[in-house]
């Protein structure tokens, strides 16, 4: 990152963010630390029956009860070969109004990286299935992509919960082809 | 910090508003018995507190009526007056008028005017006639007060209620460690885990005493409200009230208020007849209503009763099938009981017009959502020509519910006791499939009998009808009741009883009303806790 | 030594003003009555140096509090606390042995001039 001739350039005015940085399916995702109040591994989780099924159900996180979900699946970014691990991680975030978890496969990875080399999405961000609304931007470092994820806009409870009736729908197919 | 002087007025509040609730009980006494010394005695001595304390706080008005009315009292103590004829109502409206007068301070509102009432005063102090035309209207607005209770025993109710979280939180950790010591296995542990659990049992105990406070507080209350209730409808009613010293969370008997001044209303303006029609009927003139409560293992009992015209249980199946509730052929083959159940449904109303009293707003069904609400039952009997009794079955407490725990697909969950009427264990042979739905038959009743499983992972559309080649070996049902419907859920397997303290759900799930909460067992396993209101609709939904 | 002082109000706000006035001079509240029963009873187990005596009581009046006081304890002061309306109690209270009289609503200023004064009189009799 340090041969990177646009972030010399603006080096001086040019504040420096950190990201949590997490894999999903075969792309790599960003957070602003702020938005993440803890990294874990992933507890106990009770199956809420009439969620969608990228709710993974509730669990307890050191007395506080919380709902955590899947993007891998929310965004249709699972390889059919690759089933979430049995220990996986859980990324607690603060929504608005909530705390909420994200379940990944690996441990999210801490990135410190100047504000302007998250760019604005371009087009081909159709490809990964993100609607654009919740990205931020893009940041490219060398041959990675990583894209930064507006969470506060990901996790109203209008975006968790009006996809119901599509997602139990879809979770009743998945249930039927298991 | 709060402040002395915010403290000094919370104090006022609450002892002014206790007051106001002892003196409408003891007119209400001397009314009955203009002789009783001692209500006389106490309505001077609390209004002369009425008055010190006002004007020490600065609310003068509040003093200068606590005064006129102390020295009418005065005489009538000393036999210069007596408590008949025009003195009543001006008394009666000047305790209503305190009233009003103590909650606009609390909610930082205007006073009332009292020009009127201080005038009324003044001619009975000098023994001249109070003028007392439009006092009815008064009378009629009077009826619909809001009731409340003081917000101070001697601590706030809201720091009871953290303390109260706090030991819900204590409790599931002395669950946890529990747990743990068993499986550490180290015999120091186990001591001291025992007694943290013995400690914490006691906390909880103690804490939960705390709250409880004598359903004589709520009673206390509506001596007044039947006299004016009565008065409007013009029906004579003896009230009579019994176990007032019965011990109930504070935090419920405010929840149950409202419901409790709808069926006393309720019982006045439809549940007894006028005096004519009572001895046409061969009854006493005076018409009987007792409110009562009594303890029941760990549930208090609070009963409306009335010995009224009763429950036309062919005139509610009429109705139930007027508003679509239910088809005629389905409610030619409902029993009783099921038939008063529908009084409990949104929107019946059984007045055959809407009087002033009962029919402000609220039917049955919003009754029956606040006694939901606590966990707790309503249920109501009834004999025509009768009379009619309501009873509500109250948790003591709201915070630990009794629940059966059993397993479904390997997870644990939880459903209160106070809904569950027995579980079985049935072996294929004891079931039928009628109209694609199992029955079985429990205590000589057909019951619909349903896969849990199956109920719950359904998606939107109706269930698949059930078959008999769907069972295999001995089913595990968990028989709920709710609203006098009783049904059978099919789990994989019973677990224990156990005693849990109930979250909330959370944000964004709150959403989905099948769970009551979640609640933490020993183990730190989150278990879902089953709303069976919400389950028994969904299958009502659902059904096939 | 600070002076030991006994509060007999059947008001809890009354009990509770008097109470942080007298402790907020210095003075030491040993206990709170609201009652007559509860008075007599706390007088007996705490000896204070002064008596703080609503004239209204749910169950005796106060007068017949103070006799019982007076007879058990006659150095004790006693000040009565009334209300305007109440002059022939406070008179026949005085009569009866009463040290002196608050009128309610009374001011801080008030009460500390007459506990003070009524606990004077103590000490000048002890002297």
């Amino acid at each position: 990152m340090t041969g990177m001739p646009e972030s010399e350039k603006i080096a001086k005015q040019d504040p420096i963010i950190q990201l949590i940085v997490f894999r999903l399916g075969q792309e790599e995702y960003g957070i602003r630390i702020e938005q993440v109040k803890e990294v874990t591994i992933t507890p106990d989780i009770a199956r809420m029956p009439k969620t969608p099924a990228f709710v993974k159900g509730i669990a307890n996180l050191r007395g506080d009860i919380i709902a955590v979900i899947d993007l891998e699946e929310r965004f249709n970014l699972r390889a059919a070969d690759q089933p979430m691990p049995a220990v996986s991680y859980t990324m607690a975030i603060e929504a608005k109004e909530y705390t909420i978890g994200i379940m990944v496969r690996e441990v999210p990875q801490p990135l410190s990286i100047a504000q302007s080399v998250i760019e604005k999405a371009p087009e081909f961000i159709q490809d990964v299935n993100i609607h654009d609304k919740y990205i931020e931007g893009i940041a490219k470092i060398g041959p990675r992509i990583i894209v930064v994820l507006d969470m506060l806009k990901l996790l109203t409870p209008t975006e968790i919960m009006q996809l119901q009736t599509k997602a139990t729908s879809s979770a009743a197919d998945s249930r039927t082809k298991s | 910090m709060k402040s002395r002087e915010q403290e000094y007025r919370e104090i006022f509040m609450a002892e002014a508003l206790e007051y106001y609730n002892a003196m409408s009980r003891h007119i209400s006494e001397l009314e009955r018995d203009p002789a009783d010394s001692e209500a006389l005695r106490e309505l001077f001595r609390l209004m002369h507190n009425l008055k010190s304390n006002a004007r020490a706080m600065g609310y003068n008005p509040i003093g200068e009526v606590a005064h006129h009315m102390e020295t009418i009292f005065g005489l009538i103590r000393d036999k210069e007056k007596t408590f008949t004829g025009s003195v009543v109502p001006v008394l009666f409206s000047g305790i209503d008028t305190i009233g009003e007068m103590i909650r606009a301070v609390g909610e930082n509102e205007e006073l009332p005017a009292v020009n009127r009432l201080m005038d009324n005063l003044d001619r009975l102090v000098k023994g001249e006639e109070p003028n007392l035309e439009d006092e009815e209207q008064d009378d009629d607005e009077d009826v619909s007060r809001k009731l409340e209770l003081s917000d101070l025993v001697y601590i706030q109710v809201r720091k009871l209620d953290h303390l109260m979280n706090l030991v819900g939180e204590l409790i599931i950790d002395r669950d946890r460690i529990l747990t743990l010591s068993k499986e550490i296995g180290n015999p120091a542990l186990a001591t001291a885990a025992a007694h943290l659990a013995r400690i914490a049992d006691e906390l909880q105990y103690s804490v939960m005493d705390a709250r409880l406070v004598g359903v004589g507080s709520l009673f206390s209350k509506f001596p007044r409200v039947v006299r004016d209730v009565a008065t409007t409808e013009q029906k004579d009613v003896e009230l009579t009230m019994t176990g007032e010293d019965i011990q109930i969370d504070r935090n419920i008997l405010q929840i149950i208020t409202d419901a409790l001044l709808h069926l006393v209303r309720n019982a006045i303006g439809h549940g007894l007849e006028t005096p004519a029609e009572r001895v046409a009927a061969g009854k006493p003139a005076q018409g009987h209503l007792t409110l009562s409560a009594q303890a029941e293992r760990d549930d208090v009992l609070v009963q409306v009763k009335d010995d009224g015209r009763g429950i036309n249980v062919a005139s509610v199946r009429r109705k139930a099938v007027e508003r679509g509730l239910v088809s005629a052929q389905g409610a030619a083959g409902l029993n009783d009981d099921a038939v008063r159940a529908f009084l409990f449904e949104p929107g019946f109303s059984m007045a055959k017009e809407v009087t002033e009293i009962s029919g402000r707003g609220v039917g049955l069904d919003v009754v029956k959502l606040a006694i939901d609400s606590l966990g707790g039952q309503l249920r109501v009997a009834s004999v025509l020509g009768e009379g009619t009794t309501f009873t509500l079955v109250l948790p003591t407490s709201i915070a630990v519910k009794g629940a059966l725990l059993f397993e479904l697909e390997n997870r644990n969950y939880a459903i209160p006791l106070m809904h569950t009427d027995s579980v079985v264990s049935l072996l294929p042979e004891s079931f039928n499939v009628v109209g694609g739905l199992l029955m079985t038959r429990i205590q000589d009743e057909n019951v619909p009998v349903v896969s849990l499983r199956r109920l719950l992972h359904n998606g939107d559309g109706p269930l698949s009808p059930a078959q008999k080649t769907d069972l295999t070996g001995r089913q595990d049902i968990i028989i709920v009741n709710y609203n006098n419907r009783r049904l059978g859920l099919i789990v994989d397997r019973f677990l224990r009883q156990q005693d849990i303290v109930v979250k909330p759900m959370s944000k964004p799930l709150d959403t989905i009303d099948l769970f009551g909460g979640v609640t933490l067992l020993g183990s730190g396993q989150v278990c879902l806790v089953l709303d069976v209101p919400a389950l028994t609709r969904l299958f009502l939904a659902k059904r096939p | 030594m600070k002076n030991r002082i006994l509060i007999v109000d059947d008001s809890f706000y009354m009990r509770t003003m008097l109470k942080n006035m007298l402790t907020d001079a210095g003075y030491e509240v040993v206990g709170e009555a609201a009652n007559g029963q509860q008075a007599l009873e706390m007088a007996t187990a705490t000896r204070p140096d002064l008596i703080t005596l609503d004239v209204i009581l749910p169950d005796n009046t106060g007068l017949d509090v103070l006799k019982g006081i007076r007879q058990e304890q006659p150095d004790v002061k006693v000040v009565m606390c009334s209300a305007v309306g109440q002059e022939v109690i406070v008179s026949e209270a005085l009569e009866s042995g009463a040290t002196a009289y608050i009128v309610k609503p009374f001011s801080e200023e008030k009460v500390l001039e007459i506990v003070g004064s009524a606990l004077q009189d103590a000490s000048s009799d002890q002297a």
